[in-house]
């Protein structure tokens, strides 16, 4: 009557949306696979700790040493991964006490002719470390004794073909767990996309629900409710796993680390939207649950192996499969930020398989649009691709 | 008036609707009879705007029927669509917003007919933990949540007890008092009767019979006679002109008359063999006009609604 009013079609894709999203929020399995998401990335984090903090700082007392010697340890174990940290203890006593309390893990006497390093336990490490280090400064105190000039002697200039190694190799291992996080939220999502059209086909409630509105404001809203609890679960990850890793100190260059999390924020998007449009359209095509396995797999496939060429990237950003499957569109959304992550990407390349996505999404959405719309009434079996795109236009 | 005019559905080769026509007056039922697959479900569809017609058009109030107009139309599909997840009370709020109430309207409009259904308590419930009836009584609030100006709806009776036969038939006749055009299908002949102003027989696509109970039963009446003569010899009508043998059993004769029978001949003809214990004109239930009108594929004589 007179409160009626037509809703536009916004009004009618918020609709649609807001209720995907309250009906999805109270599910039982969203909730207990968000928190699953969140408790492994900082469980992971929790792992990094233990692991740094046991074995790659080692405590070296140093007792009547030599000049230089200490540095010498330091430069010698940075070259093989090892931190040491050097404590200046008065006397032997001190320092054999220290090691019992193992307040320090080694003891360097350097006083006699012969130095001498004394350990708790073993290792091998250490000890090769020390022992270099100790002759190092032995040879050129014995060289600058006999008026050698060190000048002379060249120095190695270091130049590494991929950067600054220690800040790609970080930032590769934020790309591939945020791709993996990624690859687990397009699956999660992109199935409950599907899943939503079937259950509206199932229980035939779509008949109801395209007598007031067209089948496309239908799948916007859809889409697009799942797709802003997708969002903002991938951010609630994101601050989540950054900010962890700020705190736990898990990376040294905290600029890379939010870069490669917006990249892959930014890469779900265009994923999200590609794969929620394809699976809603291949779903609509089937009436049942029992029956959806059946027409995703194709789909699915595509998505693990954008996963698995991904983690391969990672290995060898530049090999021809990575840069080849960084523009396909549906790969590419994978692939791309570990690509990004590892460096050696061209701004141009970027934009482009951003662009090539972008056509696919809008080919998806114009053609899957139509099968969809052909298809969501045909609430018997399985319906074929070509009978739902001559049902629309018909 | 709410006019479904010259309706024409093929698909492929398959004739499903051929020139479908009636009409159905504010404050009227309309009872939509026809075998299965006789094309009621897609005379409907095509009026909620989900099946396309190949040719004819369905108007309310001398209008087309669009997008706008089919949101004032409540629909009950055959099918039973609501969302088995969802609350009753948030799936009634929720179609009345999709109808085009805003959402505090939605809210009280939900309660309020779930409340006058009889779901007043089981609002918080999922949809699928309902009793099948109650499942069938939230599908007509659904309907009749937006307050439609039309309503359409397929089987609304089927699956139903008697009780909720008769709550839901409450239902219905009350929307028709408020002057809204009710049309729906069902298979329960003996309601449709009880129910509704007029009636549209569906055969194989084709009204074959439309109007009022009363004037289909004129139609067919005058034609059927039964004479009951206990003592009367086999066969003892058959010579009689103008006059065919339905049947005839220990008397009981049923005889059908055509233009050039004449009853008082008949009558006649009765005495003469002994006592006479029945002559009357036989009213057809709707039963038996449906099975008429489906039985012969005659063209459509219709009857002024």
């Amino acid at each position: 009557m007179s409160e009626l009013r037509t809703p536009s079609s916004a009004a009618l894709v918020r609709m649609v949306a807001g209720r995907e999203v309250s009906s999805r929020i109270r599910d039982k399995n969203f909730i207990i696979s968000s928190v699953v998401i969140v408790l492994l990335l900082l469980g992971v984090m929790a792992f990094q700790v233990v692991v740094n903090s046991g074995s790659d700082t080692s405590r070296l007392a140093v007792v009547d040493g030599t000049e230089g010697v200490g540095p010498a340890v330091q430069a010698q174990g940075e070259a093989v991964g090892l931190d040491v940290e050097l404590v200046d203890l008065p006397d032997e006593g001190a320092a054999r006490a220290a090691l019992e309390a193992e307040e320090v893990d080694a003891v360097l006497l350097d006083g006699g002719a012969a130095p001498e390093l004394l350990l708790a336990d073993r290792d091998p490490t250490l000890e090769a470390v020390v022992g270099s280090a100790v002759a190092e400064v032995a040879v050129t105190g014995q060289l600058v004794e006999a008026g050698v000039d060190l000048q002379a002697v060249p120095q190695l200039g270091v130049t590494t073909l991929e950067g600054d190694d220690e800040a790609d190799g970080q930032r590769v291992v934020v790309a591939i767990i945020g791709v993996a996080v990624l690859y687990g939220l397009l699956i999660l999502f992109a199935q409950f996309v599907a899943q939503g059209v079937v259950e509206e086909k199932a229980s035939r409630v779509v008949e109801l629900l395209l007598a007031t509105m067209r089948p496309w404001q239908l799948l916007a809203g859809k889409i697009l409710g799942l797709g802003v609890l997708g969002l903002a679960q991938i951010v609630l990850i994101a601050v989540v796993g950054v900010t962890g890793a700020l705190a736990f100190d898990v990376v040294s260059v905290p600029g890379e680390l939010v870069s490669t999390v917006v990249t892959v924020v930014a890469w779900f998007v265009l994923g999200y939207a590609f794969y929620a449009s394809v699976f809603a359209v291949a779903a609509s095509l089937v009436s049942r649950q029992e029956d959806l396995g059946s027409v995703l797999t194709p789909m699915t496939i595509l998505l693990v192996a954008g996963f698995v060429v991904a983690i391969q990237a990672a290995g060898d950003p530049s090999s021809t499969l990575a840069t080849v499957t960084s523009y396909v569109p549906g790969l590419s959304p994978l692939v791309m930020p570990v690509r990004q992550a590892a460096g050696e990407v061209a701004v141009w390349e970027i934009a482009l398989s951003v662009v090539v996505m972008l056509v696919a999404i809008a080919v998806v959405v114009r053609v899957g649009g139509r099968v969809y719309a052909g298809a969501l009434l045909r609430t018997t079996g399985k319906t074929k691709l070509r009978e739902a795109l001559r049902a629309e236009r018909a | 008036m709410l006019e479904f005019d010259g309706l024409t559905k093929s698909y492929g080769a398959n004739r499903v609707l051929d020139d479908v026509t009636f009409a159905v007056a504010p404050g009227t039922m309309f009872g939509f009879c026809g075998s299965n697959g006789a094309g009621k479900t897609t005379t409907m569809r095509i009026a909620l705007g989900l099946v396309r017609a190949d040719a004819g058009e369905v108007r309310w109030r001398g209008r087309p029927l669009d997008h706008e107009v089919r949101r004032r139309i409540g629909y009950m599909p055959e099918e039973r669509g609501l969302y088995p997840k969802m609350r009753v009370g948030e799936q009634l709020a929720y179609f009345a917003r999709l109808h085009g109430l805003d959402a505090r309207a939605a809210g009280r409009a939900a309660d309020e007919w779930a409340g006058r259904l009889g779901l007043g308590d089981r609002r918080g419930d999922a949809v699928e933990k309902l009793s099948l009836g109650n499942q069938q009584r939230v599908q007509l609030a659904a309907a009749l949540v937006s307050r439609p100006e039309v309503l359409i709806l397929d089987e609304p009776f089927s699956g139903l007890d008697p009780v909720g036969v008769d709550a839901l038939a409450d239902g219905l006749l009350e929307q028709v008092r408020g002057g809204v055009p009710v049309v729906f299908s069902s298979h329960q002949l003996d309601l449709v009767e009880r129910l509704c102003d007029s009636v549209g027989i569906l055969a194989r696509g084709r009204m074959v019979a439309v109007g009022t109970v009363p004037e289909l039963r004129q139609r067919e009446a005058g034609r059927l006679l039964r004479v009951v003569v206990p003592d009367a010899p086999r066969g003892w009508a058959a010579a009689l002109p103008g006059v065919r043998v339905v049947s005839e059993q220990a008397g009981d004769t049923l005889l059908a008359l055509d233009a050039g029978g004449d009853d008082q001949a008949v009558l006649a003809a009765a005495v003469r063999t002994g006592r006479v214990t029945h002559f009357a004109w036989r009213e057809p239930t709707l039963v038996e006009l449906f099975r008429e009108a489906v039985a012969d594929d005659r063209t459509p004589e219709a009857v002024a609604a």
